[in-house]
């Protein structure tokens, strides 16, 4: 069986207090903030782990991301990934979600056959949760989202559990498959000092564009539909709105706005 | 000179910080509350690695080194101090059986303190004074094919929780030359555990009695050769004592500094935060430029140790230096947080109890002085 | 022929619609009315008559439905192949859906086979001078916010947050219902739906809990903490308290928030005649949504609240216990 796992470093939100808006370049100017593996692909890949102890097979990091993220995927080594490749070239640099998904699909043709694409539901940073299922569209795979637990079927498929509002649905898929997992999938292993021995001793696979086939359009800043018109820091964090009218009208209210918002 | 930690290094410090925070943070109101060490942690910190980072690898350790056991023990320090000072004392007694052992006594020994079956004791400190190791007690016999131990050591940590226990004893003349080590096992005929100190800090961390009434220990645990127990133990003391000390201290200094930071932000005076009032800031520099130092200070120790370059002086300084600039900066920090500072629901009290207590653990400060004292006074010798 | 320039996915699950598809309907006609846009609402299923009928009551100009038995369990890559095809067919501007889990499922998969952009979780849209959709998303946990727009690829595909837009009134229904093309085999269902079932908030302790509701000094007596309790119960969440609270022993201990640095993070946070010092707001500051209900209108908790409230606790948590209970029925 192989696993790929996309995995995406993100900066570390302990340090996000650095963060400063360019008003020019409309980006966010990261300076020197340490990355780490984005909170839910971690997730992703300990659920391949526990897969590849379940079953056997490989497990294969994949990581898009710019020259400087080694000690991510050096960390992915260490919890026990078989291979981590990193997808770097400055012609992908401003890609959005469609291009991101285009071009790690065609990173994965190159890794066929595989049985499972994880990753986790969401970034920290972007948080569009789309890039898994833009994947497996690309892939013209079957996808899930909000996945919280992956089981094997006894007839030969598997069953997983994927989060809806207020409950979870039992699927049966068949692979190959991409799905995206939830906080509540499982905890993470702790890296060993053993581990980060074992982790050194394997290989980091450097891919950019030479090595990809690449017929669509949809790559780098030129190649994403979704551009950006404006970026800004908003002023309150809290919407400090005010509820008006007579205590019991204000109470209706209130309770229709947590309606609203999913809380009964 | 690369000041820069190694990938390996960054990646062991995160690790084990996540460790920390996960698994000793909730535990740390039983410790205080009953001074007792999560010896039911022991097993997952031996998966860890936590235990085994100066064992070889083929005795069941990984061999990271000193200077990755120093960041091991700040980080777990970081979040409460009592767990590196319990630690710090177990790498001793695995140390010494590294260093000193035999083949076999290290396949019989280390591989059970790599793996966290028991906690390692290093035992030198006699009632008569642990600042005149040459003049201990505690006496060793050759009786046929075993040594009889009589005497008690005090101050130990681990005891209660240890079965292996590095213990220093007289076989021959008065004087270091006297002096020898060996490896007693807790359930020797003869050997029993004494009273348990109650510590105003570093609670977590047993500290307790050992005694030894005509307790048998077979000839085949002699450590090393008769004779050569003041050098296991001054040489335990300054390779690895030491800069386990340092470590707590360094883990103290972190978590004063942060707490100090983290409440001076937050807490309101005059309409703003106490962190932009100058005389607030003064402090927190202080606090600040300690850490720094004694970072340095304890660092080069680690990397002296692992390149085997001779450090007496530079141990005993990191020592010294870090352990009172943790006590110095955590009072500092408790006048921070003004009245707040005095109440058991902060750390910062916490912080320096715990930081009063490596004051004359593993050493004194004037101890480590005249060490300091030793070494620079042949420095310019005409 | 559709004459729709603004789609809206008026997601259903098990013959419910959900309000987010409602809410999506009322901005889109918001939208479309000065610029004579129409809005069409579109909805996949099995046995839909009844739903595409309150789709036209609530104003939709054009309901276009996909209704086939083997649509009757959400698929992703079965309900993206049909809208695709209709999209394609004619040619809408703008298709928004609610970013929920079948939302934002639906939407990547549809968005990336039509080719397009696609903003997510948005919680604002706008339309430009050019008629572009401008969509408000957060990023960075919210701590920034971006305009995203497409300029070169149709349509333009957005999710918006449950919650966000208002739904709009009932009236007579106006608009027709169009039959979508189907063009279903069984094995494009590409997976199979075992079961559902209901999961149970996690509600065990403070630190872990979704929904916290703490009340303060300002509850006034050990008589009427009930009531903080009560909105606690009927919300499925853990009751929090503040310190004078717990000193005076209307709450426990371990009901306290925020003194020595006790933090915690619910998506929801209601405080009840809460002053809001500085320990307690610290200790509720990463909660995701808070709702303040306080006697003084100056209290420094409305500084810090994303709903305020000010009354008397008692006259505004009845008719709000009252009004939830029959949502949650």
């Amino acid at each position: 069986m192989r696993i790929i796992v996309c995995l995406k470093p993100v900066p570390d939100p302990k340090h996000w207090s650095q963060l400063r808006l360019d008003p020019k370049t409309k980006t966010l100017i990261r300076g020197d903030i340490p990355s780490i593996i984005n909170p839910l692909d971690r997730k992703a890949l300990e659920a391949a782990l526990q897969l590849r102890e379940r079953e056997g097979g490989e497990v294969v990091v994949l990581s898009m991301a710019p020259p400087n993220v080694i000690p991510v995927l050096r960390e992915a080594l260490a919890m026990g990934a078989d291979r981590s490749i990193l997808l770097s070239d400055a012609a992908f640099a401003g890609s959005d979600t469609l291009a991101t998904a285009y071009i790690i699909s065609a990173a994965i043709r190159k890794i066929f056959p595989f049985e499972f694409v994880l990753c986790g539901d969401q970034t920290l940073d972007g948080s569009t949760g789309q890039v898994s299922a833009q994947i497996a569209e690309f892939l013209d795979i079957p996808n899930l989202m909000h996945v919280s637990a992956i089981e094997t079927h006894p007839e030969c498929g598997y069953r997983v559990r994927s989060q809806i509002e207020h409950g979870n649905m039992w699927v049966k898929v068949k692979p190959p498959v991409a799905l995206s997992v939830t906080k509540e999938i499982n905890e993470p292993r702790y890296i060993t000092l053993m581990n980060i021995l074992e982790g050194e001793r394997k290989t980091i696979e450097n891919w950019s564009s030479k090595d990809l086939l690449l017929t669509e359009p949809w790559v780098g800043l030129k190649g994403s539909p979704s551009q950006m018109a404006e970026m800004f820091i908003p002023e309150a964090k809290r919407r400090l709105e005010m509820l008006s009218g007579v205590p019991s009208e204000m109470g209706k209210r209130l309770a229709d706005r947590l309606h609203r918002l999913g809380y009964c | 000179m690369d000041f820069k930690l190694s990938e390996r290094e960054e990646l062991l410090r995160k690790t084990v910080r996540e460790f920390a925070e996960k698994e000793i943070t909730p535990r740390m109101d039983a410790m205080e509350e009953t001074g007792d060490f999560p010896v039911d942690l022991l097993k997952k910190m031996g998966e860890m690695g936590i235990l085994g980072v100066i064992i070889p690898a083929e005795y069941g350790g990984n061999g990271l080194g000193n200077l990755a056991r120093i960041i091991v023990l700040e980080e777990l320090g970081r979040v409460c101090p009592a767990i590196p000072m319990a630690l710090q004392v177990h790498h001793m007694c695995t140390h010494a059986i590294n260093a000193f052992g035999s083949e076999e006594q290290k396949k019989k020994y280390l591989p059970r303190l790599a793996k966290g079956e028991t906690m390692g004791v290093a035992a030198i400190t006699d009632p008569s004074g642990g600042s005149d190791v040459a003049g201990m007690k505690t006496s060793a016999k050759l009786e046929g094919d075993k040594y009889i131990l009589n005497g008690r050591k005090c101050f130990i940590t681990n005891s209660h929780a240890s079965d292996i226990w590095v213990v220093v004893g007289r076989t021959g003349e008065a004087g270091a030359k006297g002096l020898s080590a060996f490896i007693v096992e807790g359930n020797f005929p003869g050997a029993k555990l004494g009273r348990r100190e109650n510590k105003v800090g570093l609670r977590g961390a047993i500290t307790g009695e050992l005694i030894f009434q005509n307790c048998e220990v077979p000839k085949a645990n002699l450590l090393g050769h008769e004779g050569e127990g003041m050098n296991i133990a001054i040489r335990n003391i300054v390779e690895t004592g030491r800069p386990g000390m340092a470590s707590v201290g360094l883990g103290i200094l972190n978590a004063v500094l942060e707490q100090a930071v983290r409440f001076a932000n937050e807490r309101v005076l005059y309409g703003k935060p106490i962190s932009t009032l100058q005389m607030i800031q003064v402090h927190i520099a202080e606090i600040y430029s300690d850490l720094e130092i004694a970072r340095l200070l304890t660092y080069r120790v680690g990397w002296m140790r692992d390149q085997n370059i001779r450090c007496e002086a530079e141990s005993a300084l990191a020592k010294q230096f870090t352990c009172e600039a943790a006590a110095r900066s955590a009072r500092k920090a408790i006048e921070i947080h003004g009245s707040y500072g005095i109440m058991k629901e902060y750390a910062v009290q916490r912080l320096l109890r715990d930081a009063l207590v490596t004051i004359p653990a593993g050493g004194t400060a004037e101890v480590g002085k005249l060490a300091m004292a030793r070494h620079a006074v042949n420095m310019f010798k005409s | 022929m559709v004459e729709s320039n603004i789609w809206v996915f008026a997601e259903q699950r098990q013959g419910r619609l959900a309000d987010v598809g409602l809410e999506l309907l009322g901005k889109g006609l918001e939208i479309a009315a000065p610029i004579g846009w129409k809005v069409a609402a579109v909805l996949l299923g099995h046995s839909l008559s009844e739903l595409a009928e309150e789709l036209l009551i609530y104003g939709a100009h054009e309901v276009l439905v996909a209704d086939h038995p083997l649509l009757s369990s959400y698929c992703n890559q079965s309900y993206a192949r049909i809208l695709k095809n209709a999209i394609r067919k004619h040619h809408p501007e703008i298709f928004l859906s609610g970013a929920t889990a079948m939302g934002t499922d639906l939407s990547a998969r549809l968005a990336a086979k039509l080719r397009t952009g696609l903003s997510a979780h948005c919680i604002g849209l706008e339309l430009s001078s050019e008629r572009k959709l401008l969509a408000v998303v957060p990023g960075w946990g919210g701590n920034v916010l971006a305009k995203i727009y497409c300029p070169t690829t149709q349509p333009q595909v957005a999710t918006v947050m449950p919650g966000v837009f208002e739904k709009p009134q009932r009236s007579n229904p106006r608009g027709k219902i169009i039959p979508v093309d189907v063009n279903i085999k069984p094995e494009d269902v590409t997976y199979q739906v075992l079961e559902i079932e209901k999961r149970e908030i996690q509600e065990d302790t403070l630190e872990k809990s979704e929904v916290i509701v703490a009340g303060g000094w300002g509850i006034g007596n050990r008589e009427e903490w009930h009531w903080v309790e009560e909105v606690a119960s009927v919300l499925n969440g853990a009751v929090g308290a503040t310190r004078p609270p717990v000193d005076e022993g209307w709450a426990k201990e371990g009901q306290m928030i925020g003194q020595s640095g006790r933090t915690v993070h619910p998506k929801l946070y209601i405080g009840v005649a809460i002053s809001g010092q500085m320990h307690h707001m610290v200790g509720i500051r990463n909660a995701e949504t808070v709702v303040a209900i306080n006697q003084d209108p100056q209290a420094p908790i409305f500084e810090f609240c994303d709903i305020g409230l000010v009354g008397d606790y008692k006259e505004i948590l009845p008719p709000f216990i009252e009004a939830v209970k029959r949502y949650s029925a």
